[in-house]
């Protein structure tokens, strides 16, 4: 039965390739020669608006690379390409959530989340007011004018994540993004997320250690393997959304991954 | 919080106390520990009849505070251009490092017979001393604030794509205040470190200019007011700067209360 909700490693290959991931191996700087590498030839194809999650335990590549899709790290060998086109570099439509906030202590909420639009040229009134609804869309809406040390983790996380969505970026890639929330808030969260993502037809990739988490949300689950840093599985989620956790398909789909990770 | 407070207060007044009838007693030299009471009869002196040649002490006061102002304004506004660039272009860091800690470790009252020499005894000669000092411990806190900005915050900005101009105006100037501030009060401290030696040549005006008249007259109490004051003026300033980052900066007050 488990047949044919799990495919094997590498089978899917969408028609229409947002993310090209070619070769990608990864050796840090600081790594000597003896130690496998953190990511050992990684081939990853993530077709247009899928929504794909890394899973894997601690240290095992996960933010590594998430960070070369998004250009801010080199890989050591192979490519990627987004739309066709080599990555060179972050931004051009490559949004990103890193593991830890990232944002700007010096300015508000409202101007953190919108930095990217300022950058772009958006006038400062059409910036917030984009900011403005961004920061509903995550439930923060009467602290706009607070600044990041004075918002708990959770909040600012949610600030992040919305500074991620104002420029509409096709792409986004989320590092635990709702890692520091409580599972009411997550649960709201990974709602709002899906209807961004089905609303405004985006490409994510999504790195989570919440195996149901993962499940709730993605087409597409890639099971990360430690040093070296190889895709071990991956699972095809075929279930229409939304999901229920209590569903005995999810559940036995949790429990092959479970069986996998472990 | 409160209760210390009153307890500081206490045993300051004990130990002035103390030091008061060790004079009378005649365990300390009057000339060489003038006791609280010869203090506040300097104070009074100096506030009525004034010391030397009837020199009021806010004559003193606002002297020397005018002449750490010029200096300590004249070395910051210098030294953040300067200290932005050398922090933003990695080859300029390494160039001037040699010179700038050449510059840092001489101590600055040693310049002051080239500095008489070149500029005379007049007050040009005093400012420029007091700006020798702050500049570099100004300089040398805006490069390291340039050069250790939190990368994840480079890296945010760049994943919203940030342009090179934006990047330094909206990001690295903002990420550097907090050290920014640090310099600023560093540079304080060593222009009244700088200030009395300054004044010991060619015035009789300034706190440092008290000083070293008190000592020609031998006028231990006179010294220690001038000293005092000194301190005074130092802790005001550099209250008045806190006061000023929090005003300025005001998300860094957060962080400041995680610190304490
Ligand atoms: N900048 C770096 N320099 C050197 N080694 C690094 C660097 N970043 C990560 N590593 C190493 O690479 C490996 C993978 O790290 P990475 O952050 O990608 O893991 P992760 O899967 O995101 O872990 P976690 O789930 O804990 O966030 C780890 O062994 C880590 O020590
Ligand atoms: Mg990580």
């Amino acid at each position: 039965m488990m047949a044919d909700t799990a495919a094997s490693t590498g089978s899917s290959n969408p028609a229409t390739a947002k993310i090209d991931v070619r070769g990608v191996s990864k050796r840090y700087a600081t790594d000597d020669a003896n130690t496998p590498p953190v990511l050992d030839d990684i081939d990853l194809t993530i077709g247009d608006n899928e929504f794909v999650t890394l899973v894997g335990r601690s240290g095992c590549g996960k933010t590594t690379l998430l960070n070369i899709i998004g250009g801010l790290v080199e890989p050591s060998h192979g490519d990627i390409s987004v739309n066709g086109r080599l990555v060179t570099g972050p931004g051009e439509g490559k949004g990103m959530v890193f593991q830890q906030h990232a944002l700007f202590p010096w300015l508000t909420a409202l101007h953190n989340v919108g930095f990217g639009c300022r950058n772009n040229g958006v006038s400062a009134a059409e910036s917030d007011r984009i900011s403005r609804q961004l920061i509903e869309l995550v439930g923060l809406q009467g602290f706009e004018d607070k600044y990041p040390t004075e918002l708990s983790g959770g909040m600012q996380q949610r600030v992040a994540i919305a500074r991620a969505l104002a420029t509409d970026p096709e792409i986004l890639l989320m590092d635990e993004p709702f890692g520091a929330l409580d599972e009411l808030t997550r649960l709201e969260m990974q709602d709002e997320l899906l209807r961004v993502w089905s609303a405004h037809k985006k490409t994510v990739v999504f790195v989570t250690h919440s195996i149901s988490e993962a499940l709730v949300l993605s087409d597409r689950i890639i099971l990360l393997a430690a040093r070296p840093g190889r895709i071990r599985r991956e699972f095809i989620v075929p279930f229409p959304r939304p999901r229920q956790r209590t569903d005995p398909q999810m559940i036995a789909l949790y429990d092959e991954i479970w069986r996998n990770l472990a | 919080m409160r209760n210390s407070r009153i307890i500081g207060g206490l045993t300051l007044i004990f130990l002035l106390v103390l030091w008061q009838l060790a004079v009378t007693w005649g365990f300390l030299k009057p000339f060489q520990f003038p006791p609280p009471s010869r203090i506040g009869g300097a104070v009074v002196e100096l506030a009525t009849k004034g010391f030397p040649n009837n020199q009021h002490i806010w004559t003193h006061v606002g002297v020397t505070l005018w002449r750490i102002i010029q200096g300590y304004v004249l070395a910051i506004t210098v030294a953040i251009p300067i200290g932005l660039l050398i922090g933003t272009v990695a080859v300029l860091d390494k160039l001037t490092l040699p010179i700038i800690t050449f510059g840092r470790s001489v101590a600055t009252l040693s310049l002051l017979p080239l500095v008489i020499i070149w500029f005379g005894t007049g007050e040009l000669t005093k400012v420029l001393l007091i700006a020798y000092g702050c500049f570099w411990a100004m300089l040398s806190n805006v490069i390291a604030g340039v050069k250790y900005v939190d990368p994840v915050m480079i890296r945010a900005a760049r994943t919203l794509d940030t342009g090179r101009l934006r990047m330094f105006v909206k990001v690295v100037v903002p990420a550097t205040l907090p050290r920014m501030f640090v310099g600023a009060r560093m540079a304080l401290g060593v222009g009244f470190m700088v200030i009395v030696g300054a004044e010991m040549i060619g015035t009789i005006q300034g706190l440092g200019a008290l000083i070293m008249e008190a000592r020609t007259f031998y006028r231990s109490d006179i010294t220690i007011v001038g000293m005092l004051f000194i301190g005074i003026l130092g802790f005001s300033i550099s209250t008045g700067l806190s006061w000023l980052e929090t005003v300025l900066l005001p998300w860094n007050k957060g962080l400041e209360e995680v610190r304490r």
